[in-house]
């Protein structure tokens, strides 16, 4: 057999901390190794044309490439392998990136860790087999979880692209939080109007299906042909959809966990959403005194939301605006850790509201005392280092975003993952921001974290986007690792089918041995570990691939 | 039957492609460091791992051998994660009969608890190295 | 519960009568002066031995992959190999449709392997038990001595009297025609329930000191009555690597002790059998080294039983451990 390497520098990334040349050296010298090169980025072009050139000249068997982990670029380096005339199964990827370069310091561990890493790789590669992916024909169609904004950007593209869209929203009405917003920032409009212009635009599209005050139940299939079942007061619908739009958004933050604030206690102590749906109805008048509180609900780690929501600085600065400019005469106080105006235009939005009066204090703020003329809030002003305590007509608390409410539910059905702040978890934070680990499986607005609207907006067309260039091919190629069963040496002892998750392993009478029904096997490898003699095996998988990973990471180097 | 430098221990570690392998990769992507010692074998799932696996990794030189995979009831494959639990409990429970049950550990590591894997392998690994000494 | 007290003449009509139907086969003990083993009788149980004070097999390895389509058997089992066709029938390996197995009370037997002088083997083997001798170490540690798995059970009472008692329907028949009434038989019988043994405990050391003598022949593998697969992972070269395997193994890693596995064979093969061993140690019998192996097998089995509740051979219907779960348990085993 004849076996290339392929050690990419990652730039810096990996040559800082692993001596390339040292690892060159080693593998040169083993038998059966056709060549051995190294690249500053084997993703390149340069770096790609490098691995097809030598798969033709030295007609290797074995591509191992020593790079970054397989999460990355892994469709491209097969596509290359295949391309070159190689079964893009016989292709191992090594991580000596995310699992050493980047882990350890020490150059001579490092080296050390990374040799055995690439060893591993040979070893067990040696055993590898050609597989076949089987190509299935992908439908042209995709749910979408949740009708916000985002949701509903994401249901527009597709729509207008030919797809056939569900768009489930559990809600009776479209629109999520938008909807309820009086002044959307910086546009200036009802978030009723821009919500209705947009469910207009949905229902002019004959391909898109919109189910309210509905539920998705039960979840099951792969990319392509996934199987969804929704719940509603009609009934149970089953749709076959290609692919799954996650936008299910976000809870507002409810700062009753915080009962040093009073809010639920006294009337006088309202959220930033409260504020946008009965701005006119509040007891405010000219010389009213306003208290506006940042972060609540965010940047705080004891109850559980370190991040920063993102949105609630802009919301502060225009409730601190809204009132300025219905009573010129009111004093509004903005209470902050720090003003985080981001968006564009925000800064200028933050300057403009001071010229207007609006105060802002850097301060925490430790409690509000309910008196009868007014509500007292107790804190430190941070820049001076001076306690304080001053009396309002109101407060207004910024709150922040909450995973949404049904995160574990809909994570359990997908099988998707959450993050550590229950939010929903991207493949790659900067790579695949759109993806999950499951393929055609998207998440898009808020309830990936917090986001302004336009960033949901533009994260909803995107997963869309990418959603869209998946289902268009048509087509789609099922990975080949299903266990298979070597008919001579099963025992026919059934253990595998009783612990068959999938149900994928039938039993055989009349030869008693088991069989597997490809189509219905997730490829865990839970019969291959249950079956004493491996008579069923997991393809990519099979004993001897992870026994002589093993050997190869126990050995001295 | 290598037997290799006494000094560092060597930790082989099974780690889920759909939880604790991502935990990893995140772990690296963080710059986090854990010890060189600790070398990861990706298998689908944890279910996947063969008791034999591990008793083969141990006598061939192996000082410490883990299994990490997605908490209860968040397996991809649904229920895998419990056979792993009982075939693990059981192995555990031959190692301690022969006195070599901290050689074994079994933990839930989900894709986005980076700080929880490197803790994880850490602790072990200083674990290993103490009761080597 | 009740049975029927047994006369040696009843069992020759039961036998008899059983074998005459075409297709009809008996699996048991036959005594021959002094030599006593495992027969199968066609036609005639003529020299059965309901009793067999010695011990060189587990019956049951002669019935796996038995689906014996229309043939009716008749399986007189010591309760060690009663317990291994349980698991064997759970593991597929036995049809039971044409079966039915009987238990008989096992007093304890000793090895063939000591070779006993057998001139004063008694002509009812009954009154051996009464002289003294040497059982072996799996049946002095034994956990169920007593016939009270299959179909029906033979049971010994303190005077050494034997009654058969039914246990499903199937034995309901086969005792219909005896003699007798079903009445309740004593309490006390000769052989008490299982016995209790401390959790198993040793170490490496002690593991490999025994094993310096292992040949790696695999008898005690192919002689164990749960050991069912048809192509054993050991025959391959996964595991233990046998010429230029092992050769590119060694040039690898270093020099080591021949044969080489002998740990990972013995530890891998303590896990397979796990949940199904049942203690009868025929792998010792079967070792050409004597190896203590019983108390290796026999103990780890019993721990890794424990944590789930399970023995193996008690019933038809308990699931073995490792096809099933139930998902608010072994919170222990989590690290």
């Amino acid at each position: 057999m004849r076996i290339g390497i392929f050690i990419c520098h990652c730039g810096h990334n990996i040559k800082s901390t692993v001596d390339i040349e040292g690892l060159k050296g080693y593998f040169k010298g083993l038998n059966n190794i056709a060549c051995v090169e190294d690249y500053p980025f084997m993703c390149s072009e340069p770096g790609q044309a490098l691995i097809k050139s030598s798969i033709e000249r030295f007609g290797l068997g074995r591509v191992i490439i020593a790079a970054c982990t397989k999460a990355l670029h892994q469709d491209m380096f097969k596509n290359l392998v295949r391309d070159a005339g190689l079964n893009p199964f016989l292709l191992r990827r090594v991580s000596i990136r995310e699992h050493c370069s980047w882990t350890g310091e020490d150059i001579e561990k490092n080296t050390s860790k990374a040799i055995r890493l690439i060893r591993a790789g040979i070893y067990s590669s040696a055993h590898y087999e050609p597989l076949e992916e089987k190509q299935v024909e992908v439908n042209k169609s995709a749910l979408i979880l949740g009708g916000g904004i985002s949701g509903m950007s994401a249901a527009a593209f597709l729509a207008r692209a030919g797809i056939e869209v569900y768009l489930v929203e559990k809600e009776k009405e479209l629109g999520g939080h938008v909807r309820h917003l009086e002044d959307v920032w910086p546009v200036r409009e009802r978030g009723k109007d821009i919500i209705e212009r947009m469910t207009e635009e949905l229902k002019t599209l004959n391909n898109v299906h919109i189910f309210t005050s509905s539920r998705l139940v039960s979840f099951g299939g792969s990319f392509g042909n996934y199987e969804a079942v929704i719940e509603n007061s009609g009934g149970e619908i089953k749709v076959i959809v290609g692919g799954v739009i996650v936008a299910i958004g976000f809870t507002a933050f409810d700062p009753s966990i915080k009962p040093e604030l009073q809010y639920g206690i006294d009337k006088r102590v309202i959220t930033t959403l409260e504020f946008e749906e009965k701005m006119h109805e509040l007891p405010i008048k000219e010389g009213s005194r306003v208290a506006i509180l940042h972060c609540i609900g965010s940047r705080d780690e004891i109850i559980g939301r370190p991040y920063c929501s993102r949105i609630c600085c802009i919301n502060a600065i225009k409730t601190g605006e809204a009132i300025k400019n219905r009573f010129k005469d009111s004093y509004v106080e903005s209470f902050y850790m720090d003003v985080r105006s981001h968006p564009r235009g925000g800064e200028e939005f933050y300057e403009d509201t001071q010229e207007k009066g609006l105060l802002f204090t850097r301060a925490n703020i430790s409690e509000i005392i309910p008196e009868q003329g007014g509500l007292v809030l107790r804190g430190e002003d941070t820049l001076l280092g001076m306690p304080f305590e001053r009396e309002f007509d109101l407060v207004v608390l910024s709150i922040g975003m909450s995973p949404p409410k049904d995160n574990q539910e809909i994570a359990g059905l997908l099988k998707i993952t959450l993050d550590k702040d229950r939010f929903f978890l991207e493949a790659h934070p900067k790579l695949r921001p759109y993806d999950t680990a499951l393929k055609g499986i998207f998440i898009a607005g808020t309830c990936s974290g917090p986001k302004d609207m336009e960033e949901s907006i533009n994260h909803g067309r995107a997963s869309a986007v990418k959603l869209y260039g998946l289902l268009n091919l048509g087509y789609a190629f099922i990975e080949p690792f299903v266990a298979y069963v070597d008919p001579k040496r099963c025992s026919g002892c059934r253990m595998c089918e009783q612990a068959c998750v999938a149900k994928a392993i039938k039993f055989d009478e009349g030869l008693h041995i088991v069989r597997v029904e490809e189509a219905a096997c997730m490829g865990c490898g839970l019969c291959n570990a249950t079956c004493p003699s491996s008579a069923i095996a997991l393809k990519g998988y099979k004993d001897t691939i992870i026994d002589d990973e093993i050997s190869a990471l126990t050995e001295a180097v | 039957m290598a037997e290799g430098n006494k000094e560092t221990p060597e930790i082989i570690g099974f780690a889920c492609s759909f939880c604790s392998f991502k935990a990893s990769e995140m772990a690296g992507s963080l710059r986090m460091k854990y010890p060189e010692g600790v070398k990861l074998i990706e298998v689908p799932c944890s279910s996947r791992v063969d008791p034999a696996f591990i008793i083969k990794a141990l006598m061939e030189g192996a000082d410490g051998v883990f299994v990490a995979g997605c908490h209860p009831g968040d397996c991809h494959f649904i229920k895998g994660n419990y056979y792993t639990r009982r075939k693990i409990a059981a192995l555990k429970e031959m190692f301690r009969a022969f006195s070599i049950d901290e050689k074994l550990r079994l933990f839930w590591v989900s894709a986005s608890e980076a700080r929880r894997f490197v803790d994880k392998v850490t602790d072990m690994y200083n674990n290993i190295k103490e009761t080597k000494r | 519960m009740k049975g029927k007290k047994l006369k040696n003449s009843h069992l020759d009509s039961l036998f008899d009568g059983f074998l005459k139907e075409e297709g009809s086969i008996i699996l048991g003990f036959k005594r021959d002066g002094n030599a006593i083993g495992h027969h199968i009788f066609k036609g005639s149980a003529k020299d059965y031995s309901l009793i067999n004070p010695f011990f060189s097999a587990n019956g049951a390895i002669y019935f796996r992959r038995l689906f014996s389509k229309g043939a009716k058997l008749l399986f007189i089992l010591r309760p060690c190999e009663i317990r291994a066709y349980v698991e064997l029938t759970k593991l597929t390996q036995i049809e039971r449709e044409g079966i039915v197995a009987i238990s008989v009370d096992c007093p304890g037997t000793e090895s063939e392997k000591e070779k006993t002088d057998r001139a004063s083997l008694p002509e009812d083997i009954r009154d051996y038990f009464k002289g003294d001798n040497k059982k072996r170490w799996a049946c002095i540690n034994c956990r169920e001595k007593r016939g009270v798995v299959g179909d029906a059970g033979i049971r010994l009472d303190r005077d050494y009297n034997m009654w058969i008692i039914p246990y499903t329907e199937k034995g309901e028949r086969l005792i219909e025609t005896l003699e007798g009434e079903l009445t309740d038989i004593p309490i006390d019988m000769a052989i008490s329930p299982d016995r209790q043994t401390d959790s198993f405990k040793t170490d490496m050391d002690a593991l490999r000191s025994d094993l310096k003598r292992c040949v790696l022949c695999m008898n005690c593998r192919d002689m164990c009555p749960v050991c069912y697969c048809v192509d054993c992972v050991f025959n391959g070269d996964e595991y233990l690597p046998r010429g230029d395997a092992l050769l590119n193994k060694v040039l690898r890693t270093g020099s080591t002790d021949m044969p080489q596995g002998k740990e990972l064979f013995h530890l891998i093969r303590m896990y397979h059998v796990s949940q199904t061993c049942v203690g009868c140690g025929a792998c010792e019998e079967a070792c050409p080294q004597d190896i203590p192996l019983t108390k290796y097998f026999k103990g780890i089995s019993e721990r890794l039983q424990g944590i789930f509740s399970y023995m193996s051979g008690r019933g038809f219907d308990e699931a073995i451990p490792y096809t099933t779960f139930i998902e608010d348990e072994l919170k222990d085993a989590e690290d």
